[in-house]
């Protein structure tokens, strides 16, 4: 399937007189997997209600497949839906449980008995089958309520946050298995989640979604290594990026930045507003960029820490630095570093690796320069 | 400060074996972190220490004392739960200090261990706050600096940072941390995230279903593996694994693998005719050139991973295989590259599962003149 499979154009909704949507403009692509990605409470839930039919928006018009289904029934809309507080029937046994869409649609059994059976074996709960919901694991339960919304073939999945509560292993495995499920359907799914983590891991295209807009939309590649929003940058990364308040300020022709760790030149993408002498900015940096290897410190900016905490992730060092009351992290690869002493260190980062946003709106101003 | 021995402990419940004939010493004035999945047994051995939850069979010692009989307030135990259990309506301060009220101490002698945890967990600033304004994440240190000030010899943490979010769960590690190095005690850990434990842990015993399958330094476990459960749980994402075969030629036993140009020659494994070989998805090496020990692959999928690496989903034969790459090499690559699985980074694990003493090798390669 070529083209949109499905598309927001000027959506709001509105409750109890309160925008909780304002603006929102995103194109999914058919055949890909889309994440809307957000921080918790910003309305993701509610882009997915909204796309399945099951509540309407209070303006603007959503389109599936080039067609305007804003005002058509959930029904008619052919999505598979696996929705956030999923609810498995008590009553009905696992196989019951995953066939009842198609029972909905009146599918009779012989051909209803071997979409169940497929799917059972795609997510690996074909032994769970003759079970009832309450002989099931937190994990088991999540796969059966996932497997139902898949059964039913059709070319639009929504996922709202399926695998949030599963313990890390459980949620590896889950990704696995939802990408290959996505690969092997070529269906498009549009999935929501708060974690970045789980965005980096599944995510083609990802819509940032953040004060009721989506901020940024592309392809996942893309969005995380030039974010044009200091939302974007702050909230897409695992660790998440460091955040420090900086000065804008030119002399001897070239704009120079300030912040309370160290000075570097800029390049920017705006030029710096010639009314103010001096321009408020939020400069941001990545974890993986700030170097603690006291033999390459060759060209940085370099400051002193305190080493306040490593996390070890088995095959990263996260570690937490306390910079004259400026809280940072860091993270390298184990491999590189076995675990620091306690105590100060010297850190280096790269002038091009920090990244200028406005302090007020949040757009991407401009880089470091070397 | 005690060992606390565990012989032959056991807790059947009507449906499930929970634990299953446990015996293991976990040593005097360290931290040690049970680790294991949901539903593995491990809240329920803590529960049997802290003499919550009654044995089916097998005995608790701390050191030579019996303790299986004894009442929890007769264990000389502190303990802290998943969710901060606190008084309500009281400030912090009184939050410590009413169970101190209980023990025979003065005046003077109490004030001076409230003061003193006050500063370990640095609550200063909100000591005398009412605890009900307060967020999980204060209300959490709360209830450990309630539980320290008591100075019970043996401290058992239930998975104390499950319900803090990811801000708070950072500063609370370093504060655990901080207090674990300080304190000295004998002190067990629940959790299922294995990097809590990594960071955390002196020692860390790894469960399954009931039991207690490694107990070893956390480097020591992630580097070594006992089995292949062990390989997989820890790290993100955890060991890939192969099965193969073993063949034997004359005196030595060969290991044909789509992973090797060539076939491999395997010692320490005799007797064995099948085994299964695992590695680390960030020892795995990527390069856009042949290497004398490399294969040709081609890329399936491509996500990112913390600090910006790249998780590469690659095929090899009819095989995939996951490897973590630098972010600038990740970038790069799109479709064939060349994959080599250094021989010394690879684990090797007999039929049952167990890791094996044995050592893959290649003397053709050695052979080569310089």
């Amino acid at each position: 399937m070529e083209g949109n499979a499905v598309e927001f154009r000027s959506v709001s909704k509105v409750y109890h007189r309160q925008p909780v949507l304002k603006d929102i403009t995103f194109v999914v692509e058919a055949g890909t997997f889309a994440v809307i990605f957000g921080p918790p409470g910003c309305g993701k839930s509610i882009i997915l209600r909204l796309l399945t039919g099951l509540e309407k928006p209070s303006t603007g018009q959503i389109f599936m497949r080039g067609v305007d289904v804003t005002n058509v029934s959930p029904g008619e809309r052919n999505i598979g839906y696996v929705p956030q507080m999923f609810a498995l029937y008590p009553h009905y046994r696992v196989y019951e449980n995953i066939a009842y869409p198609l029972t909905l649609i009146g599918l009779p059994k012989s051909e209803s008995d071997p979409l169940v059976r497929q799917t059972a074996e795609m997510l690996q709960i074909s032994h769970l089958l003759k079970k009832s919901p309450a002989q099931l694991s937190a994990g088991e339960k999540q796969r059966v309520a996932i497997a139902r919304g898949i059964v039913k073939k059709t070319e639009v999945y929504v996922l709202d946050d399926p695998l949030t509560g599963l313990d890390f292993k459980l949620r590896e495995r889950l990704f696995d298995d939802l990408k290959q499920l996505q690969e092997s359907l070529h269906a498009t799914f549009v999935y929501t989640t708060s974690d970045p983590l789980e965005t980096l891991m599944l995510a083609e295209q990802v819509h940032v979604l953040d004060g009721g807009y989506v901020i940024e939309s592309g392809s996942l590649e893309q969005v995380y290594s030039e974010p044009q929003h200091v939302r974007t940058m702050e909230l897409l990364g695992f660790p998440r990026a460091n955040l420090l308040a900086g000065i804008l300020s030119a002399r001897n022709g070239q704009v120079w930045c300030k912040t309370d760790l160290f000075e570097f030149p800029v390049q920017m993408i705006q030029p710096p507003r010639s009314s103010a002498k001096q321009q408020n900015l939020i400069v941001a940096v990545r974890p993986q960029e700030l170097r603690l290897d006291p033999e390459q410190m060759n060209g940085l900016r370099t400051f002193r820490a305190q080493v306040v905490l490593q996390e070890d992730l088995g095959g990263e060092l996260v570690v937490h630095l306390d910079a004259n009351g400026t809280p940072l992290v860091a993270v390298m690869r184990h491999d590189d570093v076995h675990l620091l002493a306690d105590g100060a260190v010297t850190v280096g980062v790269p002038s091009s690796a920090m990244v200028l946003y406005a302090a007020d709106g949040g757009q991407r101003m401009g880089r470091g320069a070397e | 400060m005690p060992e606390i021995r565990l012989v032959n402990l056991r807790k059947e419940f009507p449906d499930v074996v929970a634990v299953r004939d446990v015996t293991i010493t976990f040593p005097s004035s360290i931290t040690t972190c049970i680790l294991g999945p949901s539903g593995c047994g491990k809240t329920t051995l803590l529960r049997m220490i802290a003499g919550l939850e009654e044995p089916t069979a097998g005995d608790v010692y701390f050191d030579d004392e019996r303790v299986t009989d004894l009442p929890p307030n007769k264990r000389n135990i502190g303990m802290v739960f998943q969710y901060p259990v606190v008084y309500p309506g009281a400030n912090i301060y009184r939050n410590i200090e009413l169970p101190l009220l209980e023990e025979k101490l003065s005046e003077a002698e109490r004030r001076k261990r409230i003061e003193e945890v006050i500063e370990i967990l640095g609550l200063q600033d909100s000591a005398n706050e009412d605890i009900t304004d307060l967020d999980i994440g204060t209300r959490q240190r709360t209830a450990v600096a309630r539980t320290v000030a008591r100075q019970p010899q043996t401290i058992l943490f239930d998975e104390p940072l499950t319900n803090v979010d990811v801000k708070t769960k950072a500063e609370l590690k370093r504060v655990l941390k901080d207090l674990t190095k300080r304190l000295k005690k004998t002190i067990l850990y629940v959790t299922h995230d294995q990097t809590e434990a990594m960071t955390l842990a002196d020692e860390i015993a790894l469960m399954k279903e009931g039991e207690i399958v490694q107990r070893d330094a956390p480097r020591v476990l992630y580097n070594q593996p006992n089995d292949v459960f062990a390989g997989w749980f820890l790290g993100n994402p955890g060991m890939d694994f192969f099965e193969h075969d073993l063949e034997k030629s004359g005196d030595v036993q060969l290991l044909k693998s789509p992973l090797f140009p060539a076939p491999v020659h395997v010692s320490g494994a005799s007797g064995e005719h099948h085994v299964t070989i695992g590695i680390r998805p960030e020892y795995v090496r990527i390069g856009l050139e042949r290497t004398p020990m490399s294969v040709r692959a081609e890329i399936v999928r491509k996500s990112i991973v913390a600090g910006g690496q790249y998780l590469l989903v690659i095929k090899v034969g009819e095989r995939l295989i996951k490897a973590k790459v630098d972010p600038v090499l990740g970038h790069r690559v799109r479709n064939g590259v060349w994959v080599e699985c250094p021989l010394e980074r690879i684990t090797v694990f007999g039929p049952n599962g167990h890791r094996l003493d044995a050592r893959l090798t290649v003397p053709w390669l050695q052979t080569v003149p310089q």
